[in-house]
This record gives C-alpha cells, structure tokens and sequence, in this order.
C-alpha cells in the first residue's frame, strides 16, 4: 500500500517537472518572438523614416538640379514600390523579407547615385536645407543598419532557442517557427556610406 | 591525442583573440569618461573635459563620452561610434542618455573623421541635423587649424546644454548663426580651468580631493559645480584614477552625424 502512493508521488513531482519545464520554455519561446516581433517593427520604422524623407529631398534637389529627372524620377520610382511593401511579422520569412531587401536595396542605390550627382550642383551643396537633409538621411542610413543588426541578433538567439532539442518538440507542437535573417548583401552590417 | 588537443585549444583561443581584436576596444581602465586612445589631448586637457564630463554626469546622469581611437577598422564611423556606445553602454540603461564624440584623428594617410553618436533617449533633443551642425559649426573649424581641445570643448558646451534642457534645438540654431556668445562663455571656462590647476598646483602634491573641489567650487560660481564639494566625483585626475562610476548601459540607435576634414 505504502508502495504505491510513493510511485504516485514521484509521477506527480516528475509530471509537475514537466509541466513547469513545459510551461518555462513556452513563454520563452512566446516572449522572444515578442522581441523579434518589436524589433522588426522598428526595423520597418526606420525603413519608414526614409521614405518620408525622400519627398522633401527630391523637392529640394530639384529646385537646383533640373536636368537630372532621370534621377529624381528613377528615386520617386523605386520610393513609390518600396512605400507598397509592407511585411506583417506574421508573413515573414525567407521569401517576403528577400523582396523587403531587394526593393528598398533598389530605393537605396536610387537615392545614392541622387546623392553623387548633387554633388556637382555647389549651389545645392551649399544649401542650408539641403544639408539637414542630407545630415537626416545619413542618420536614417545608420538606424537602420543598427536595427537590422540588432534584428538578426534577435533571430538568431530566437531560432537557437527554438531548434535546440528538446524544445525544439514544444515549437513544433506549437507552431514556433524559424525567422529569416536579413541577408547582408550590399555591405548591409554596414551602414552605406552617405559622403560625397 | 593529448598534444592534439592542446594544440587544437590553441588554434581555437588564437582565432577567439585574433576576432576580439579586430573588435571595439574596450573601456580604458581605471574608467574614465574621456578614452584618448592616440592621445589626441594634453593631460590637462584630458583632465579639463573628464572634470567636465563627470560633473555633468553626476548633476544630470546624462554621460558623453569622448573616444579618441588610431583606426576604425574598416567601419563607418558612424557604425562604430554607435557599436562602441552600445557595447560599452553609455548612458544610463531605460534612459538611454549617452552620447559618443568620437574621433579618428588624421593622419598622413587618411583624412581625419569624427561622429557625434546620440542614445535613443537623447534623440529628441539632439536631432540629426543639431548633431551635424555641431560638428559642422563648433568641432570642423577647429579641427581644421589642429585644435582639438577647443573643438571638442566647444561641441560639449553645446551638447551639455542641449541636453540639459537649457536651450531647445530650435534656440540653438538661432544662436549658431549669431556666434560670438560661445567664445565668451569657453573663454571663461577656460580660463576657470587655468586658475583650477593653478590652485591645485599651490596646495602641493598632498591634496586632498575635499580640498581641491571646495577650490572648484569657489571658482566656478557658475558652472554648476555648486553640488560637487559633495563627494570626489572628481577627485583624483591628476593621478589618472578618480571615481568615475562606470558607464551605465545605455543603448544606441545610430542617431547622430559625422564629418571629415
């Protein structure tokens, strides 16, 4: 008699093991996907931060540099098909983020031959406005090359977590799934050089 | 197999080393705020911005550290003055109130560049284009006739007093096309500072910290030195040691600006 309720009591402590084991790694797994989440939205911020600042820049170019339409058309072009994109954290993965970059890889090759050919006009150059935009489309560059690092990291601790067994059992029966990085095609680590 | 193994350690640590030193560098030890890694700055220099820095550390919590370093290893400065903000952690963690003034002095090889890095707390009141007309205004002029004291010194009045509230960054703007009203306000300060060391000097080589900062405070009616005499915040630079509590673990966005010369 004595026997059994000693096996009963190592099953419960073993299940409560479990269940707080169980429990422990589930809300770890929630919480840095959470982290993840919220650092792709700043990520997109910052995307967002540059698109809103490209209207005002080619406004102003324009008023100094009339010939290069070609240019300024080419940066409003690749602006308005970057402005479509947007990514909920849900439809993230290999694929939408690989058109992410591509298309806002396009805006920022756009933006930067824009960048070389003020350099020609001194007028523009010399331009009061034109400098504090240049100063915030610099500093745009570096916030989202330092959110995407800071995203890859947060995918990159996230997915250990989730593939290194036995969690990985608990993410699969809960559909935790492996987030893409951000490829770093382009010099992407590395904020591009916005100097001329 | 066992001097595989060994050798196998070796070849492992060597790579970890070889990674670590390609790396930011890290804090100088004893902590101070002002890193001179080329020794851009006299020692009084240095011990004129660390007195500075430190106050304002102590009165506002808000830390700008001034980083001097030979080479940035291949980065854009900008890259690396807000990687280097962010593994050493200025500024104090949740306020995210640090700021990074980070030079590459020139040399004969490369042009000499410096970036302004602002913590996410301190954004909103040093902008982009605040942080680029500093560097523009107050560091490059200076840099350009190889005074690097009275440049950085400059940019951290305006910094200091950005972030102390004291002006907005509208205000500042204003007065930068003034001018005239911050040579005054340096001069003084430096001038104060002169007197300081030469006060210091009086009283000997046994000075006490408690002796010297009563000194400071009577010098510096002004300049928000009045707390100071509390503690030894900034008691012992000349010996290169003080007790600089160490930078906070503020976190760093990117924001801010560069600029060569």
């Amino acid at each position: 008699m004595k026997k059994s309720y000693i096996v009963i009591g190592i099953i419960v402590i073993i299940l409560i093991g479990i269940f707080t084991w169980f429990k422990g790694s589930y809300n770890q797994m929630v919480s840095r996907s959470e982290g993840v989440s919220s650092q792709w939205s700043n990520v997109e911020n910052q995307y967002q931060r540059r698109l809103d600042l490209i209207p005002n820049l080619v406004n102003t170019v324009k008023g100094y540099a009339e010939h290069e339409q070609n240019t300024l058309t080419q940066v409003v072009e690749a602006r308005a098909k970057a402005t479509q994109m947007r990514i909920n954290f849900d439809q993230l993965d290999e694929k939408t983020i690989q058109q992410f970059n591509s298309m806002q890889g396009e805006l920022s090759s756009a933006l930067s031959r824009l960048m070389a050919i003020s350099e020609q006009y001194p007028n523009l150059k010399a331009n009061e406005n034109f400098r504090d935009l240049q100063a915030q489309l610099e500093g745009t560059e570096n916030r989202i090359a330092v959110e995407r690092r800071k995203f890859n990291e947060d995918v990159k601790t996230y997915n250990a977590y989730i593939r290194s067994f036995p969690k990985n059992i608990i993410a699969n029966m809960f559909g935790f799934t492996v987030k893409p990085y951000f490829e770093a095609a382009a010099g992407a680590e590395k904020a591009p050089e916005v100097k001329f | 197999m066992i001097k595989r193994f060994i050798l196998f350690l070796t070849l492992v640590s060597g790579i970890c080393l070889s990674l670590g030193a390609q790396d930011i560098p890290d804090p100088m030890k004893p902590r101070r705020i002002v890193n001179d890694f080329t020794g851009l700055f006299s020692k009084q220099e240095q011990a004129a911005l660390e007195r500075k820095l430190r106050d304002f550390n102590d009165s506002t919590s808000t830390q700008i550290a001034v980083v001097t370093v030979p080479t940035l290893d291949g980065y854009d400065i900008n890259d690396y003055a807000a990687r280097l903000g962010e593994k050493w952690g200025v500024g104090q963690k949740g306020k995210d109130n640090g700021i990074v003034l980070l030079i590459k002095p020139k040399n004969n090889r490369e042009s000499g560049q410096v970036a302004i890095s602002v913590g996410y707390g301190l954004e909103g009141v040093i902008p982009d284009v605040i942080a680029s007309r500093v560097i523009r205004n107050e560091i490059i002029p200076a840099f350009q006739q190889g005074n690097y004291y009275k440049g950085v010194d400059k940019a951290l009045t305006v910094l200091t007093d950005l972030s102390k509230g004291e002006y907005t960054a509208d205000e500042y703007k204003k007065k930068s096309e003034g001018g005239g009203i911050f040579d005054i306000i340096i001069g003084i300060i430096i001038f104060a500072v002169l007197l300081s060391f030469i006060f210091r000097r009086r009283g000997g080589g046994g000075y006490s910290p408690g002796h010297t900062s009563g000194g400071g405070f009577f010098i510096f009616p002004m300049g928000g030195f009045g707390g100071g005499s509390s503690s030894g915040g900034f008691g012992g630079f000349s010996s290169g040691g003080g007790s600089f509590g160490g930078f906070g673990g503020g976190s760093f966005g990117g924001g801010g600006s560069s600029g060569s010369w």
